[in-house]
């Protein structure tokens, strides 16, 4: 267990690294001269280099990725271009939001997925329900769940507000108001591949011997179907979980970008537009190291609830 | 919608409107898309079925215009992640050794990526033209191609004809040609149908971000992001350019699933 979270490390490593290096040489030579554009087009070129000596600009690329990922490292990603704000302090900021909005998505969409899979009542009434649920997860683009929501429980019902952000501090009623649209905006599409993947694993399940033997014990449908069915079927919603938190941060951009929600997605955005190119890479690298992180946890979680990876 | 049969049904049915509309939308559009008149944010009406935009432009019509631009990109990104996924794919499936660590290796290196994110860096960094945008997605999405292909490829060189065809001295080209590529071929079109939906949903999230292709150009995700301003005034202005994504990305993915 210790060699393989040892090895799985390293190579996470290696992989942050690499693709900090892509990121780092195919946004420098493909955005052109930083100083450029931080000056705007009538610069002069003496500013222009000034700029460029100032900053680094003008030593060659490699020299200036040693440079950005030795200060990375110490948590230093540079000022921001255009707000001139620390980049490390601007996404301290904003991942707590971005943090909240996907652990309460998730955690929403595994608990609807397994249990309206596994629940044992109606089984018919819910089994045609969800089907036509996961479809609508899985192929409705985000924006418009969110935008739909916007129009039947803001504009229409008046129930909820629509779009912005309040802390904790200012009111914990406020805040659940402020991220009940966005966390089932983001969760739909979860929902859907996650009961995609729990059926079909469930399904197998259902079909085993000790499924028998748990009903011949006589144990009522609930209990056979939660502690005998569900705890043998939700191994790969795990996996899975660990795989899909890539794409979850893509969700997760355009769901604050509706809701204009100050996390780390809308900062994304917002840095791309501007061409601010630290803040770009730095929630760049974070997202991939987030990413990778997870996959490590996952398979971690995965080789505890299953003895038999764990022994391998 | 249980059925396989009335998915696909239903899938073809999408899928031949909007190639329709991608095609004949000129003719059939009751408005020009781009003349703008003076009823602004108008709600539907009979001259103008959603209403106007917020420049007075016919609504209906600029959703069937819009048509043409999303099927381009989504066929387009969906031909060009096969050409990169397929044959990597294939190598490292049927190759095995090395060769297969290899692919394995890039492709989790690029998996780990999300594709929404890695496709608004290149976008923003090469511009958002037709021709980029179906560059850029095509290749976010080639590692679940490669990864699909490469399973499916491991386990037929298995089977007992790629043996027969291996003792017969048939090269590695002509096996993978002839005998492992056709029995994989159904995979991978169901694969292409669900690329076509990837794609046209994710270019439309791009759009919605504000890396859409220019205006005036009619385009889904841009016109439901203008739109959304006037949520409260005509909401048909977001709502008919989403529902018109969201059925051709429905189509394309009902389609391909049934067939897998």
């Amino acid at each position: 267990m210790g060699r393989l979270i040892l090895t799985r490390l390293a190579m996470m490593a290696v992989n942050v690294l690499a693709i900090s290096a892509l990121l780092f040489f195919s946004v420098t030579t493909l955005l052109g001269s930083p100083a450029a554009m931080m000056l705007g087009e009538d610069a002069s070129p003496a500013a222009v280099a000034a700029l460029n000596t100032q900053y680094g600009f003008d030593r060659p690329p490699i020299e200036q990725f040693g440079t950005w990922i030795g200060h990375a490292l110490q948590g230093d990603f540079g000022r921001s271009f255009i707000t001139r704000q620390s980049v490390a302090a601007a996404i301290a900021d904003c991942v707590p939001v971005t943090l909240e909005l996907t652990v309460f998505s998730i955690l929403l969409a595994v608990v609807l997925a397994v249990g309206s899979s596994t629940a044992p009542v109606a089984r018919r009434l819910v089994g045609a329900a969800s089907t036509a649920a996961i479809l609508i997860g899985v192929t409705v683009p985000n924006f418009m769940i969110g935008i739909s929501l916007i129009l039947a429980f803001s504009v229409g019902l008046g129930w909820l507000p629509s779009t912005g952000w309040v802390s904790w501090s200012e009111g914990a009623l406020s805040h659940l108001q402020h991220i009940l649209l966005p966390v089932l905006t983001l969760s739909a599409y979860y929902f859907g591949v996650f009961s995609i993947v729990y059926r079909a694993e469930y399904r197998d399940v259902c079909e085993r011997m000790f499924m028998r033997v748990a009903r011949a014990k006589g144990l009522g449908e609930w209990r056979v179907a939660f502690r005998h069915a569900m705890p043998n079927a939700i191994l790969p919603v795990i996996t899975f979980v660990g795989i899909s938190l890539g794409q979850l941060t893509g969700g997760a951009v355009v769901t604050e970008t509706i809701f204009s929600m100050p996390g780390t997605g809308r900062l994304f955005v917002s840095a791309i537009a501007g061409h601010d190119f630290p803040v770009m890479l730095a929630v760049g690298v974070m997202i991939v190291v987030g990413v990778v992180t997870m996959n490590l946890l996952a398979d971690i979680a995965y080789s505890l609830a299953n003895p038999q990876i764990r022994h391998e | 919608m249980r059925h396989p049969s009335l998915q696909r049904a239903f899938g073809c049915t999408v899928i031949a409107v909007a190639v329709l509309l991608a095609v004949f939308a000129p003719l059939l559009a009751p408005a020009d898309p781009n003349r703008s008149g003076v009823d602004m944010l108008d709600l539907p009406s009979l001259a103008n079925l959603f209403g106007t935009d917020d420049l007075g432009r016919d609504i209906f019509s600029r959703v069937m215009h819009g048509a043409q631009p999303s099927l381009l990109i989504g066929f387009g990104a969906a031909c060009v992640a096969m050409l990169i996924g397929v044959p990597i794919g294939l190598a490292g499936g049927y190759m095995r050794g090395r060769i297969d660590l290899l692919v394995v290796g890039v492709i989790d290196l690029f998996i780990a990526l999300p594709g929404l994110i890695l496709a608004l860096i290149i976008t923003a960094m090469v511009g958002a033209t037709l021709r980029n945008l179906v560059l850029v997605l095509g290749f976010v999405m080639w590692p679940p191609v490669a990864r699909l292909v490469r399973g499916q490829a491991l386990a037929v060189r298995e089977a007992l004809f790629v043996e027969a065809a291996r003792a017969v001295g048939g090269s590695h080209g002509w096996i993978i040609r002839r005998h492992v590529l056709p029995n994989i071929l159904r995979v991978i079109a169901a694969q292409f149908a669900v690329s076509v939906s990837v794609a046209i949903f994710t270019s439309a999230s791009l759009s919605f971000l504000g890396l859409g292709l220019p205006p005036p150009m009619p385009d889904w995700g841009g016109m439901v992001r203008s739109g959304f301003d006037y949520l409260s005034i005509n909401p048909f202005m977001s709502l008919a350019p989403g529902a018109a994504v969201t059925l051709t990305v429905m189509g394309f993915y009902v389609v391909g699933t049934s067939f897998k």
